[in-house]
């Protein structure tokens, strides 16, 4: 296992002749947190997704479900399909940091800023869909209806692995940390771990439509968002605090090209 | 007299060792995570009982209990067998750690055995998760646990394969450690599912 | 190193035992149902113990730590045990 040893001292080609620009990188940092957010109070709460509404519905349950929401839908879906975009921001903030472990231009950076912005798309595309469900409610059949219902969960859901490879990504390359304090904590490393097995459970979901791992079950809902939902502060944390330290070990190098 | 405390040492006849977590520490986060995880889907069963208690009954009375049982002897005997293994890498007994090691590889593989057999038999009886409830808890319990088994039982199969190499050591063991406590965590679960699953009668 | 004379076996021979006494002996309708499900859930916490122990090695682990992972057998089994006795009755 080749590890990249990243000493304070040790020249960075991609810093020079050119300026970091740490203040950005920290306010990308912090979209990460800012996502959460969004997705947990707009799509969780106000969209009444916690939990789910459930698979076993049927279609008169689920337009009727959409006509007694429609206006909450339609404001917290919307907004959460724009604020969505702050998912492949945070992204780019984790691949600089990472670079610094991995080295300029690594495999593991790309990987994770490519998984980090295609995760986008499927959340972007599911909540237009549910979106669409909710402003056309009134024009679609029951059936239709329970179909783009069940086409949002599907496509949100079993997309897992693009997120899946982003988190392997960041954990891996944060393992290999040489620092004597790491960048990034033991604990985000491993739960990120955690985080990536427990998506596998929800490709039951097209199978099931009641029990643990129906797409509102404890496993395939509750257990599978919920140890994202704990990774992406605790991660944000480590990251937006790391912009500092890289800040503080590139000054100590005199590598500051202001 | 030791001027340090208990809670920092471990004085033993002929040594004082600080408390250490075996392996590395990032690992019992996830060993810690997957505990609570499985505390909840404990939980959730014994809600999901609550409310339908007879046919949970009815529905454990077609578990083989005597097979359940045997696999809990097969992996408490597993994960003697990989202790051993540590306390012999600890003891530089290099040469006896590989068959401690297959020992706990051909005991996982043994409960993968005789878990298949099992479903085997309730496919054969026409039962799929989706006959009831209880059946769902059934598979999906038992068989996260299964996934556990073979992900463990893999492990241990590569770190048998690395022991004949010699490649571990009292210096070197924090690979072993980790899969080896990993391997205890698949262990405890069972003796928890096992009661939850087959053995809990109702009032 | 006697395999024999190892704590570790201690431990295993009387997990296989406790097994062999839940499995075979309290589960039987020997006993009552709350005596058998009290009993068979107080077993199994105490061969989790005795498995984070000994097996895992948290006898000799930062206190912390070991105390985190011994309360989860005493909660698992008080919860699975509560919702025991709150479920009603089949007779």
């Amino acid at each position: 296992m080749a590890i990249h040893a990243e000493s304070a001292t040790a020249a960075a080609p991609d810093l020079s002749p050119y300026r970091t620009d740490y203040t950005s990188w920290k306010i990308l940092a912090w979209t990460g947190p800012v996502f959460l957010f969004a997705v947990f109070v707009l799509w969780g709460i106000v969209a009444h997704n916690m939990p789910p509404f459930p698979p076993s519905a049927t279609p008169e349950q689920v337009k009727a479900h959409f006509h007694d929401f429609r206006l909450p839908l339609l404001i917290a879906l919307s907004i959460c399909v724009t604020m969505t975009a702050f998912y492949m921001s945070f992204s780019v903030a984790v691949a600089r940091v990472m670079e610094r472990v991995e080295g300029p231009n690594g495999l593991l950076s790309k990987l994770e800023m490519m998984g980090g912005t295609i995760t986008c798309a499927p959340v972007m595309v599911t909540l237009a869909i549910w979106l669409t469900a909710a402003h056309e409610v009134d024009n679609l059949t029951p059936g239709i209806m329970h179909m783009l219902y069940w086409m949002g969960w599907l496509l949100f859901d079993l997309a897992y692995f693009v997120t899946s490879l982003q988190i392997a990504a960041i954990s891996i390359v944060f393992m290999r940390d040489r620092r004597e304090k790491k960048l990034v904590g033991q604990f985000v490393i491993w739960w990120g771990w955690v985080t990536f097995a427990s998506f596998f459970a929800v490709s039951a979901i097209p199978f099931v439509t009641t029990g643990p791992l129906a797409f509102n079950g404890v496993i395939s809902f509750w257990i599978a968002f919920f140890t994202w939902f704990i990774w992406i502060p605790s991660l944000s944390y480590y990251i937006i605090r790391a912009v500092d330290r890289i800040k503080a070990e590139d000054e100590a190098a005199g590598r500051v090209n202001d | 007299m030791s001027t340090i405390s208990d809670t920092e040492v471990v004085t033993t006849d002929d040594r004082v060792t600080p408390r250490r977590l075996p392996g590395v520490d990032g690992v019992w986060v996830a060993i810690g995570a997957d505990s609570v995880i499985f505390a909840i889907l404990f939980a959730s069963f014994m809600q999901a009982r609550l409310h339908n208690p007879a046919v949970f009954e009815a529905s454990r009375h077609t578990l083989n209990m005597n097979l359940g049982g045997i696999d809990t002897l097969v992996l408490l005997t597993s994960s003697w067998s990989v202790a051993l293994a540590i306390q012999a890498l600890k003891r530089d007994l290099i040469d006896r750690v590989p068959r401690y090691l297959l020992g706990g590889a051909l005991t996982g593989l043994m409960f993968m055995v005789s878990k298949s057999i099992e479903y085997f038999e309730k496919f054969a009886q026409g039962i799929r998760p989706a006959t009831n409830d209880f059946y769902m808890w059934y598979f999906t319990l038992t068989g996260i646990h299964l996934l556990h088994v073979v992900f463990g039982t893999s492990l241990l199969s590569y770190l048998w394969v690395r022991s004949r190499r010699r490649t571990y050591h009292s210096l070197q063991r924090v690979v072993p450690e980790c899969v080896a406590s990993y391997w205890h965590l698949v262990d405890l679960l069972w003796i928890v599912i096992f009661p939850l699953l087959y053995l809990q009668k109702a009032a | 190193m006697s395999v024999l004379r190892e704590r570790v076996t201690m431990v295993w021979l009387g997990l296989m035992v406790l097994t062999c006494v839940t499995t075979w002996g309290l589960s039987k309708d020997l006993f009552i149902p709350a005596v058998g499900v009290v009993g068979i859930f107080s077993i199994a916490a105490i061969k989790v113990s005795y498995v984070m122990l000994d097996f895992m090695e948290l006898r000799y682990a930062p206190i912390p730590v070991r105390s985190a992972f011994q309360a989860w057998p005493v909660i698992v089994a008080a919860m699975i045990l509560g919702f025991w006795f709150a479920t009603p009755s089949l007779t």
